[in-house]
């Protein structure tokens, strides 16, 4: 908003000034309602973790055959890259507070790029398992044929493709967001003084790692129950 | 409020890398773990690591250290889901008609 | 004339010269709060109007004008309507978006093009729901037939449009998360300066209680019906017995929201409660804290009873032990309140007006509907009477007869702050009447009909219930001929009343000391500290006085 808000002034009883909060260049505010906006992420994926543990406990052994069949090395890229690309993003918002708008800028567009690596092995990963039959829609995720799976499986992989599809759109609003981001930064609307924005979307970018964070050994690592899983993949 | 410019790149960025390495050996013990210890519970393992990973994010990446609102409001968010889970577990371990129920055994 | 909000406004996009899109871009509080009192007042006559349909259908034994279809289609329509687009929205909406930032003393809400956005939100989630209605197969309406709740493994197999329901829902989730989020902000941070949590009037606590559970329990039914969605594109199984998925999932997750969002309906209504029965009895609320806490324990007590709706669904019997005494723990805080209230009133200078009217008829209404549902907390009782008119009854009971109530009693009350205009007193009492007669003559009959066996979600019954049937229907008939003329008292107040003056009431809370009626663009002149309770009256006047530049003068 606009940077020469300056704030209102309330007097007591006693003639002591006492600076009001107005809702503009609330920064603390902003912070605060990017975070509420998090728990409710939270409370989603809480949600879902929920659904999936109770199939997991009802299904046990489904779940390890169907987590063993997939693809841990292509899993385990993803969650480097993802790391990686929170230490740009951390990086790039530590560059913008120290002054480097044009460091800040690179840093965010290093992030871009990691998180279109991220879904272009998440592209390879779901085609892969689509031409082995395996996707949401597919037979042998549907009941009552001949190549149906168990329920175990099935229940598995609806919330796979579900959570880690979920997740994959958190990615692509992120880049959606940090191309905003990049905009309002050339248009001089975020600045080192004034950054709460590119503050609140390295937040969300955090949000989208720590989902993975869980995701991922959720879905690719109770089946890994040998070295020989990690390396073979499928 | 902490729209300041004295944050120093040089003093603060190291910092950003250490987190970095502890993720990756974090991630790295992921990979070994089901081979290695605790085998028999990779489960528990695994979210266990998770859980120390997660830490590291928030405190760190997301600078939830020192913010005390916040981070009851977290607090709260979290202990909500744990009794989602609680109550539904304490549901599903006493259903009585587990044995005639038909999504508990395949049907064919 | 000062300028008041309705003749300028701030926008989010640009500066529009015509009064139209000025309205459509406002960003100011007040205005977006008086656009969703009117988008959901029309939704609240639609589906009026389609429970009176359903009323004359029941009439009488048998199929009159409509068949058990479309009957299906009446109850889950009204059953949406009001559920997601009228009361859901409901008084946070309404009064928290217009009052809850004058009463601690903000200019506007802490993300004022938030606010915006969700109430455009909220409208295409509205669209959104009506578009599943008019998307007609065989010349039939085809809206969904599930019920408001949606249950699978029916909702995932009818041929009726579930799909656009569900993401109608969801919107409207989004923007009752939106809401929250925003006020939980504003709350925490634009309080005047001096105003602590136990200073801030008792609505406000009402809306930051209601505000945590829009945030924290609604992502839980967004993600449960998106599952619902996805099962219905790709079959994912979740909840579908045929894949290995389980139904009585689904109801733990719709009422892990759907339980708290009752209380998410009625905590706001305690807040008008709050406000109306110290100002009307010219005393300090009894037990400030003590309603103030149990807001925030209702909230969170709210949190973990949802089971009680899964008694017959399949649940263990455990689960259902610890459920119904959960249950009867939210009583305790709500009891609290009701004393608290009759002890504000006792040896007050009770002033009969309108709101406190409608206040003192919740009181009755809400007690009916309170203890019932004490009734149904019980497994054994439950048994019996779940999927009954009992059930209808109590649900009618606390929600119109509390929430809906107190969303009256507060309209009435904050009606001169918002207009700047008085009703007639005299023909707003006769409304006021005319409604509860009619509303209790409409709904207690259920109960006995419910206790005898009459099932809900029926379109026809056995001989022996006609006589409840009929009884409700004449009720009905009085009650929207209450509705009716009451919303006409309040039109006409609006057009022809006389000016009200910024305080007619003579009350304490900050909204009431606004320098012009109707309030000014950016609300108080200057922003007054706060060192004083909200409900300070001495001998029957209240105490704390500002002048003109919101400085204490008492």
């Amino acid at each position: 908003m606009s940077h020469e808000y300056v704030p209102e002034i309330a007097v007591d009883r006693e003639g002591k000034e006492h600076e009001v909060q107005g809702w503009q260049d609330d920064t603390y505010g902003g912070k605060l309602g990017f975070w509420l906006f998090m728990f409710t992420e939270v409370m989603m994926f809480g949600a879902m973790f929920l659904i999936l543990t109770y199939y997991f406990s009802l299904h046990h052994q489904d779940f390890i055959n169907a987590s063993a069949s997939l693809n841990r090395v292509l899993g385990g890229v993803n969650t480097v890259v993802l790391l990686f690309s929170a230490l740009t993003m951390g990086l790039g918002l530590l560059k913008m507070r120290s002054g480097d708008v044009k460091g800040a800028k690179l840093m965010i567009w290093a992030t871009i790029l990691l998180a279109i690596v991220f879904l272009g092995i998440k592209a390879v990963e779901w085609t892969a398992e689509y031409q082995h039959g395996v996707f949401l829609g597919l037979e042998a995720l549907q009941a009552g044929n001949e190549f149906s799976k168990p329920f175990g499986e099935i229940l598995f992989f609806g919330m796979y493709f579900t959570m880690t599809g979920l997740h994959g759109f958190h990615i692509i609003i992120g880049i959606g967001i940090m191309l905003w981001l990049l905009k309002r930064i050339n248009a001089g609307k975020v600045t080192p003084h004034h950054h709460i924005l590119h503050f609140n979307i390295a937040l969300y970018w955090d949000l989208v790692h720590l989902i993975w964070v869980f995701v991922f050994p959720y879905f690719y690592m109770i089946g890994a129950g040998d070295i020989a899983g990690v390396v073979n993949g499928h | 409020m902490d729209t300041n410019t004295n944050v120093n790149y040089k003093s603060e960025y190291a910092g950003y890398w250490k987190v970095l390495v502890g993720l990756l050996v974090l991630t790295a013990v992921t990979f070994v773990q089901p081979g290695m210890f605790l085998t028999d519970y990779t489960f528990a393992a695994q979210l266990i690591i998770g859980a120390i990973k997660a830490w590291m994010i928030l405190m760190y990446y997301m600078h939830l250290k020192g913010e005390k609102l916040i981070g009851a409001m977290g607090v709260f968010s979290l202990f909500l889901v744990a009794v989602f889970f609680i109550i539904v577990i304490i549901d599903v371990n006493n259903f009585q008609f587990g044995d005639v129920s038909h999504i508990t055994s395949p049907a064919k | 004339m000062s300028k008041s909000y309705f003749d300028e406004t701030h926008c989010a996009i640009g500066h529009p010269k015509s009064t139209f899109m000025q309205w459509m871009l406002t960003v100011d509080h007040k205005r977006i709060g008086l656009m969703y009192a009117a988008v959901m007042f029309t939704f609240f006559f639609i589906a009026v109007a389609t429970a009176l349909a359903m009323r004359f259908e029941l009439f009488a034994p048998g199929a009159q004008y409509m068949d058990g279809d479309t009957f299906n289609q009446a109850f889950t329509l009204h059953g949406v309507i009001m559920v997601f687009l009228f009361i859901i929205p409901g008084i946070p909406a309404v009064f928290g978006n217009i009052v809850m930032p004058l009463m601690i003393g903000a200019k506007d809400v802490s993300f004022p093009r938030l606010n915006w956005f969700t109430f455009w939100l909220y409208i295409v989630g509205c669209i959104v729901a009506l578009s599943s209605l008019f998307n007609f197969s065989d010349g039939a309406f085809n809206f969904a037939d599930t019920g408001w709740t949606f249950y699978a493994p029916y909702s995932l197999n009818t041929g009726t449009n579930v799909i656009t329901t569900l993401v109608a829902a969801f919107i409207l989730g989004m923007a009752s998360i939106l809401t929250g989020l925003n006020f939980l902000v504003t709350i925490h941070r634009l309080r005047a300066p001096g105003m602590d949590f136990f200073k801030m009037p008792l609505f406000v606590w009402g809306i930051y209680a209601t505000a945590w559970i829009q945030l924290l329990a609604t992502p839980v039914v967004g993600i449960t019906l998106i599952l619902a969605i996805l099962e219905k594109f790709f079959g994912i199984g979740i909840f579908d017995p045929s894949k290995g998925g389980d139904p009585v999932l689904f109801q733990h997750l719709f009422w892990i929201y759907s339980h708290p969002a009752v209380y998410l309906m009625i905590l706001p209504a305690f807040g008008i409660m709050s406000e109306i029965i110290p100002v009307f009895s010219r005393r300090e609320v009894f037990g400030y804290r003590t309603i103030a806490l149990s807001s925030a324990s209702i909230a969170g007590i709210g949190y973990l009873v949802w089971g009680h709706h899964l008694y017959t669904s399949g649940m263990s019997d455990l689960a259902k032990t610890i459920f119904s005494f959960l249950t009867f723990f939210v009583a305790v805080p709500t009891g609290v309140k009701f004393y608290d209230w009759v002890a504000t009133m006792y040896k007050g200078k009770i002033v009969l007006s309108t709101p406190m009217l409608w206040a003192l008829g919740t009181m009755v209404t809400f007690a009916i509907g309170g203890l019932t549902g004490v009734t149904i907390a019980m497994v054994g009782v439950d048994i019996h009477l779940q999927d009954t008119y009992y059930t209808v009854a109590h649900f009618h009971y606390a929600i119109l007869g509390g929430v809906v109530f107190l969303l009256f009693a507060g309209m009435h009350y904050w009606f001169p702050l918002i207009t700047g205009k008085m009703y007639n007193e005299t023909h707003a009492k006769i409304a006021f009447w005319l409604n509860f007669i009619g509303f209790n003559v409409l709904w207690f009959p259920m109960f006995i009909a419910g206790y005898l066996g009459m099932p809900r979600r029926y379109f026809d019954y056995l001989p022996e219930f006609q006589i409840y049937h009929q009884i409700s229907f004449w009720g009905a008939i009085i009650f929207i001929t209450g509705l009716a003329y009451m919303f006409y008292v309040l039109i006409q107040g609006w057009r022809k009343g006389e000016s009200a003056g910024v305080n007619p009431w003579r009350a304490t809370t900050l909204e009431w000391h606004l320098p012009t009626s109707p309030p000014p663009l950016e609300n108080h002149t200057k922003v007054p500290y706060v060192d004083f309770n909200p409900y300070e009256y001495h001998h029957g006047e209240p105490v704390v006085k500002f002048d003109e530049n919101m400085k204490r003068i008492d």
